[in-house]
């Protein structure tokens, strides 16, 4: 039985913060929340990363893109919220190397959970925040001080420097000896990311956010094509390694 | 009180059951229900060889409904003979598999093989998947190939065979009616509703297969509409389902002629609701003074 702790906060523009009792204390990093909205309609539940987890409450940023997160975000009290968290498999948490997560929009919440647990495992943690613009932004003052190097761009310049992540990324990717990128975006971007990181040496975990039916495994809706066959996002991942990921098939 | 129906000789514990292709085969599902209070588990569609499914998009939600368009992904009869069904009963579940070859000798072939293994309570014959080339909805749309391959099936099955109608004929209650004839223990009605979605964006079909299957309380009406109509025609139980969200929509099927019920799309939204609808027939009927379940199957037409 989940609690949520507070209304709907805005924490920039169409992106709002969720704070939910989920009486567990205990999540990891890439995980999710799945939060039923509406009676029958809508009728399936809404997956949403975990972007903070302390005690029993998990903390969840969505942005609003139709009719389910319009609804969520309109919630205006706190009360009984019915949510399945945590779901799926997260990102792994290595201890002592040097890391880069590199954030596309609404997909920097996971990284930043993401980030604290890396650093409480003495890994170096090098963030690039990207957003289609300022506006966009949310939470800067959080990454920047939970980060040991901060990188923050934007589509439009209007907030940092002038570029997508992909563009960034191409900068960051030249001789820096990361040993290991974690990813959250849009399919493309993150696409992108796994081309530009070639070495082999470096890992790449990406987090997929396709369609989900259940988000329990049940359905086989959010199947993705892997060099492994075809996996289904919700229980095998979110987090995959992003070299095993058929991108051309996602991207059609 | 006696919640049990029968399925052909099969005694289910309870009309409560969980559909085909909504369930898996148990694993995910066991972290919300207890398998051994259901009724039964339909196990996903399945083929002699494994099946990956389709590619391209496969579910997307509607106005309270879902289009799925899967294409049957399954394991394979060898891995579900090795590592599914030995799950399944260390659960105590009732397991009936639903059997989907893409043609008339692999399903006589299924149909064989799984009758005869231990631990196999029923068969569900899927005559009625829209969403593969061949096989599926091709069985269930014409009488003809449909009678063929009922006697075949009936044949080569040793236990209980149940057939799982398509809605995507004009009268279901025609194939029911058939299906009887040909000696099947019962009939599953309904299979999910012949759908689109054009994305408008590229200004073409969602799913590269164009139509998809329907499912979900949108579909309910429909399928209460003609569980009442193979009631009328047919002497053999009938598992009704096609949308059950709730309690009240399991005792419209019931009352409209539905021995049983399957929990399909629902468990995909709320995957405890089959262990509530157990409860809450327990508490209706005492409410109700019923003292058993079956007083209440088909009491719409009375």
């Amino acid at each position: 039985m989940a609690t949520l702790i507070d209304k709907p906060l805005e924490v920039c523009k169409d992106h709002y913060l969720l704070k939910i009792d989920i009486g567990i204390s205990l999540s990891h990093p890439g995980q999710f929340a799945n939060i039923k909205i509406g009676k029958n309609d809508p009728l399936l539940r809404r997956p949403f990363s975990i972007f903070d987890h302390k005690e029993n409450i998990i903390e969840i940023i969505f942005k609003v893109v139709g009719k389910g997160t319009e609804i969520l975000k309109n919630i205006c009290k706190a009360g009984y919220l019915d949510v399945i968290a945590p779901l799926g498999q997260g990102f792994s948490i290595t201890e002592n190397k040097n890391t880069l997560l590199i954030g596309g929009g609404v997909g920097n919440a996971p990284l930043y959970y993401l980030a604290k647990q890396l650093k409480a495992k003495n890994n170096i943690v090098n963030y690039l925040y990207a957003a289609r613009s300022k506006d966009y932004i949310f939470f800067e003052d959080k990454y920047r001080l939970i980060s040991n190097t901060f990188y923050l761009a934007t589509d439009d310049g209007s907030g940092g420097r002038k570029g997508t992540a992909c563009d960034i990324s191409g900068e960051l990717a030249g001789g820096s000896g990361y040993d290991i990128v974690y990813t959250c975006g849009p399919a493309i971007m993150m696409a992108g990311i796994v081309r530009i990181f070639q070495n082999p040496d470096t890992r790449i975990e990406v987090s997929l956010e396709n369609y989900f039916g259940c988000g329990i495994g049940l359905c086989s809706g959010c199947a993705v094509e892997t060099n492994a066959g075809i996996k289904r996002a919700c229980v095998d991942g979110p987090a995959f390694d992003g070299r095993v990921i058929d991108w051309g098939s996602l991207l059609q | 009180m006696n919640t049990s129906v029968k399925i052909g000789s099969l005694i289910l514990k309870n009309p409560v059951t969980v559909a085909s292709g909504t369930a898996g085969y148990g694993e995910e599902l066991s972290a919300f229900v207890n398998l051994a209070e259901l009724g039964a588990v339909f196990t996903k569609g399945l083929s002699l060889e494994p099946r990956e499914g389709n590619k391209g998009p496969r579910i997307i939600e509607t106005s309270s409904g879902v289009l799925n368009s899967i294409g049957l992904q399954n394991v394979g009869l060898k891995a579900f003979l090795k590592e599914k069904l030995p799950f399944l009963l260390s659960k105590n579940a009732v397991v009936i598999p639903n059997i989907a070859g893409h043609s008339i000798d692999e399903n006589i072939e299924l149909c064989k093989i799984l009758s005869e293994t231990e631990g196999i309570s029923a068969l569900e014959l899927n005559v009625s998947c829209p969403n593969v080339e061949q096989g599926g909805m091709a069985f269930g749309r014409d009488i003809r190939t449909f009678s063929k391959l009922l006697r075949k099936a009936r044949k080569a099955t040793k236990g209980i065979l149940i057939v799982k109608l398509s809605p995507n004929v004009d009268d279901v209650a025609a194939f029911a009616k058939a299906a009887e004839d040909f000696g099947a223990d019962a009939v599953s009605a309904i299979n999910t509703v012949l759908g689109m979605k054009i994305d408008v964006k590229s200004r073409k079909p969602y799913f590269l297969r164009k139509s998809a299957g329907l499912s979900g309380p949108a579909i309910k009406p429909i399928a209460v509409r003609i569980v009442y109509e193979i009631f009328e025609r047919v002497n053999i139980p009938i598992i009704g389902l096609g949308g059950i969200s709730c309690f009240e929509d399991m005792l419209e099927f019931i009352m409209a002629g539905a021995s049983a019920v399957s929990i399909g799309t629902m468990n995909l939204v709320n995957p405890s609701v089959a262990s509530d609808c157990i409860a809450k027939l327990e508490e209706y009927m005492v409410k109700e003074k019923i003292n058993d379940i079956n007083e209440l199957v088909g009491i719409a037409h009375r």
